[in-house]
């Protein structure tokens, strides 16, 4: 007998253009609010997967516009987990410098916040090649109290 | 309703800036080019009021990171106020709080410039 799994996982396909972060970032809090997370909590999910979205576009896929990004989420019980899948260039995420404020502003960057802020918000962010795809994976562990998955 | 829309005016010698909507990687080159336009007419005393910003990502953490170190070199600031409970807590995660002056009203954060006296800035 197999233990009880959460509902299905939800599966939503967007078009890599930045008009769709918008559409991304609600799906993402509506799915994490019906999780068991608080409006605050769901609205740092919501931007955390909006983040990853973005690198896709802008990194993975360089920003070409005819590619799509696919996102998986699952509620596991325990806790979400959310699955951003492109089939574009392989960003190694070490290459990514890691971000020090003290010295961010005098280095006049602009990038590397996004992964920075991914990792602030989530317990878990990995990245992985899975056949011809890349696969970013979100973790956040649900809060004490948190209804599991029906 | 457009994503971002941003307004500006020019008040006691600071410009305000109300950006309406929020500042992604799809919105945030006219956020950019609303800052710069200040920078390009001198004017370094800028207060971001965010009271109708619904949030803000990476992009525009960024795009405030990328000129405040020219901003204070010629003696001015970007300060911000009146920031919602979403916005308030990316600052807070990302430790921004700490790098910028953050009020709960504009009214204060104008008089947090004169306070400073006429020591930075262009007067508009």
């Amino acid at each position: 007998m197999t233990a009880p799994r959460g509902p299905a996982p939800l599966i939503l396909q967007v078009p890599s253009r930045t008009e769709f972060l918008a559409v991304v970032r609600d799906v993402t809090r509506s799915w994490a609010m019906v999780a068991g997370f608080d409006r605050g909590d769901a609205d740092q999910i919501a931007l955390a997967v909006d983040e990853a979205v973005t690198n896709v576009i802008e990194h993975a896929y360089g920003g070409a516009t005819d590619e799509v990004v696919e996102l998986r989420y699952e509620d596991r019980g325990d806790d979400l987990r959310v699955d951003v899948v492109d089939h574009g260039r392989t960003v190694d995420p070490k290459t990514v410098p890691r971000v020090d404020l003290d010295r961010y502003a005098s280095e006049r960057r602009k990038g590397g916040l996004g992964v920075h802020l991914m990792g602030k918000i989530m317990d878990s962010v990995t990245f992985r090649r899975s056949g011809r795809r890349n696969v970013c994976c979100l973790v956040r562990r649900k809060p004490d109290g948190a209804p599991d998955a029906p | 309703m457009s994503e971002l829309q941003v307004d500006s005016r020019e008040l006691e010698g600071v410009t305000l800036l109300y950006p309406k909507g929020f500042v992604n990687a799809h919105t945030v080159r006219l956020f950019e080019s609303e800052i710069q336009r200040a920078l390009d007419e001198q004017r370094y005393r800028l207060v971001v009021n965010c009271s109708e910003l619904t949030y803000i990502a990476s992009a525009g953490l960024g795009a405030l990171m990328g000129v405040i170190e020219e901003v204070r070199h010629h003696g001015g600031d970007i300060r911000l106020a009146d920031l919602n409970e979403t916005v308030r807590n990316i600052f807070e995660i990302l430790g921004f709080h700490h790098l910028y002056r953050i009020f709960p009203s504009e009214v204060e954060a104008i008089l947090s410039f004169r306070e400073e006296g006429e020591g930075g800035g262009s007067m508009g």
